[in-house]
């Protein structure tokens, strides 16, 4: 794993692909999770199955608050992945063209070592199980110490596994008598068709040609970076029905501390919205913490650093 | 049997009473009158209902010597209202580690009136959090410090403020939340 942290270097582009914040690169991924304490959302699912909502894959989705706070804070930077796309798809010519060609073939042929690898291991792993279960057969038979001869087809019950493993022996046997058969067919040298999850090669650092705005975030966002700037894991908070879970460590490994939910300096709170949120959090042992920026304190200029927050628990009483 | 005497009322309810007395504070306070009784309906409920004693009105801040946002209770509840999870596991800790129980006593504690139909905000917290000392100040106060060390750090001067905020509906029910100034990790109930 630290040699793969090696490849990643700040600042890290993020892609924007229809007003999503995307990451396709799973160094890049563990790497934020670990030293940045980004967790994003895996939304990838498996082709055949597109109807997937649990187990996903790569890519990550990135909230704007996150993204933002990669940006603000000089870790990553918005590339417009569409405006990229064009303008390398244009001026991608001669020998840039072949290059990019030839990175696409030398992936397939990598992938088609991979399964061959696989197969080849696949195939022995059954050879040397077969061979076992021959063995065993063989030491079982004479422990039953029946002097019938095997290829009676009488339907005896005592005879099925040495019958049975006759038949898997002439398997076997046929895979054995022609290997060459088995060659042929991983023998053929053309790569696998590859289809590229981004349209540049991962080291090939994309350089912005019209740098986005920063991430539009919502108004919940200086609690946000409150909270991330104090050690804490960041998860949306709808199962809760709040703006953010906060995890006092990696989610993998901590329950959440926090139902944080933002307001305004001035914003009403109605009272039933703090009792419920009291009352659920302690429910569900974690405390209901409402926050937001003190329009009237002076910045110091460190993002985060005029929000109050609050934290509600129910009294017991 | 006729409705005649007005001279023999029956005796003041309990409610009545507080009422009354609080009306000396109120002349000349620079709250409203409703808040004033919005508090004394708080207090006949910590009394009464939850047992709190050593139970009093705080009209300016300590701290400022300005007026309070609204009128603040302060008491001693029967046991313990908060105990920091830190605390909990320090005392458990040691009791496992002496077979001695260790008893709680009880902290003074802010109680922030409301009905639940107000409209609150970060300011409006914000506010009163500012105008409030750590522990109130009042009777009843026992200083254990020598007697019990053990999660002292999270006790008395050195606990993060904090108050209960007691919410008033027109059936008379009162509910009590905790509300901490700052992130304070939760109880695992």
């Amino acid at each position: 794993m630290a040699q793969s942290f090696e490849s990643v270097s700040e600042p890290i582009p993020i892609s924007l692909v229809s007003g999503r914040y995307l990451l396709f690169d799973v160094n890049v991924v563990t790497y934020l999770r670990r030293t940045h304490h980004i967790c994003g959302t895996l939304i990838g699912s498996i082709p055949q199955n597109p109807q997937q909502n649990i187990f996903h894959g790569l890519p990550m989705e990135l909230m704007p608050e996150e993204a933002k706070l990669l940006v603000q804070k000089e870790v990553a930077y918005i590339v417009d992945d569409l405006a990229w796309h064009k303008q390398r798809y244009e001026s991608m010519k001669g020998e840039d063209k072949q290059k990019y060609l030839q990175s696409l073939r030398s992936a397939g042929l990598k992938a088609r070592k991979a399964t061959q690898e696989q197969a080849k291991k696949n195939s022995e792993m059954a050879l040397s199980r077969l061979a076992t279960q021959k063995a065993k057969g063989k030491k079982e038979s004479p422990a039953e110490g029946t002097p019938e001869p095997p290829d009676d087809k009488l339907p005896d019950t005592s005879f099925h596994d040495t019958s049975g493993a006759q038949e898997e022996d002439s398997i076997f046997g046929g895979e054995g008598s022609s290997p060459s058969r088995q060659g042929t067919a991983f023998a053929s040298n053309k790569p696998y068709p590859v289809t590229p999850t981004t349209s540049y090669a991962s080291p090939s650092l994309p350089q912005n040609p019209s740098p986005p705005p920063d991430p539009c975030v919502p108004l919940s966002y200086s609690l946000f970076a409150h909270l991330h700037s104090r050690g804490y894991y960041i998860m949306p908070g709808l199962r809760f029905g709040c703006n953010y879970n906060v995890y006092p460590g990696d989610p993998l490994r901590f329950h959440s501390h926090f139902l944080a939910t933002s307001f305004e300096w001035d914003q009403e709170i109605p009272m039933l919205d703090l009792i419920g949120g009291g009352r659920l959090g302690t429910a569900v042992k974690k405390g209901f913490l409402i926050g937001g920026e003190d329009t009237e304190a002076e910045t110091d200029g460190e993002w985060g650093d005029n929000v109050r927050t609050f934290c509600i628990e129910w009294g017991g009483m | 049997m006729t409705p005649s005497a007005t001279a023999d009322l029956p005796p003041a309810s309990s409610l009545q009473e507080i009422l009354e007395s609080s009306k000396s504070s109120i002349e000349g306070s620079p709250h409203p009158v409703y808040l004033h009784n919005l508090a004394s309906t708080i207090i006949h409920d910590l009394q009464f209902q939850h047992d709190w004693t050593a139970l009093s009105v705080h009209i300016h801040s300590t701290l400022t010597n300005d007026p309070l946002p609204r009128p603040i209770i302060s008491g001693l509840p029967p046991k313990r209202a908060y105990i920091h999870p830190d605390e909990q596991i320090e005392i458990i800790k040691e009791e496992h580690k002496t077979g001695e129980k260790i008893i709680h006593k009880p902290e003074r504690e802010w109680v922030l009136p409301s009905h639940i139909q107000e409209k609150w905000s970060l300011a409006k917290f914000a506010a009163v959090f500012d105008g409030l000392d750590v522990v109130p100040s009042g009777t009843g106060d026992n200083h254990d410090e020598e007697e019990n060390p053990i999660g002292q750090q999270w006790r008395g001067k050195n606990r993060q403020k904090r108050l209960l905020l007691a919410t008033l509906h027109d059936d008379s029910t009162v509910v009590y939340y905790i509300v901490h100034d700052g992130i304070v990790k939760p109880r695992q109930n």
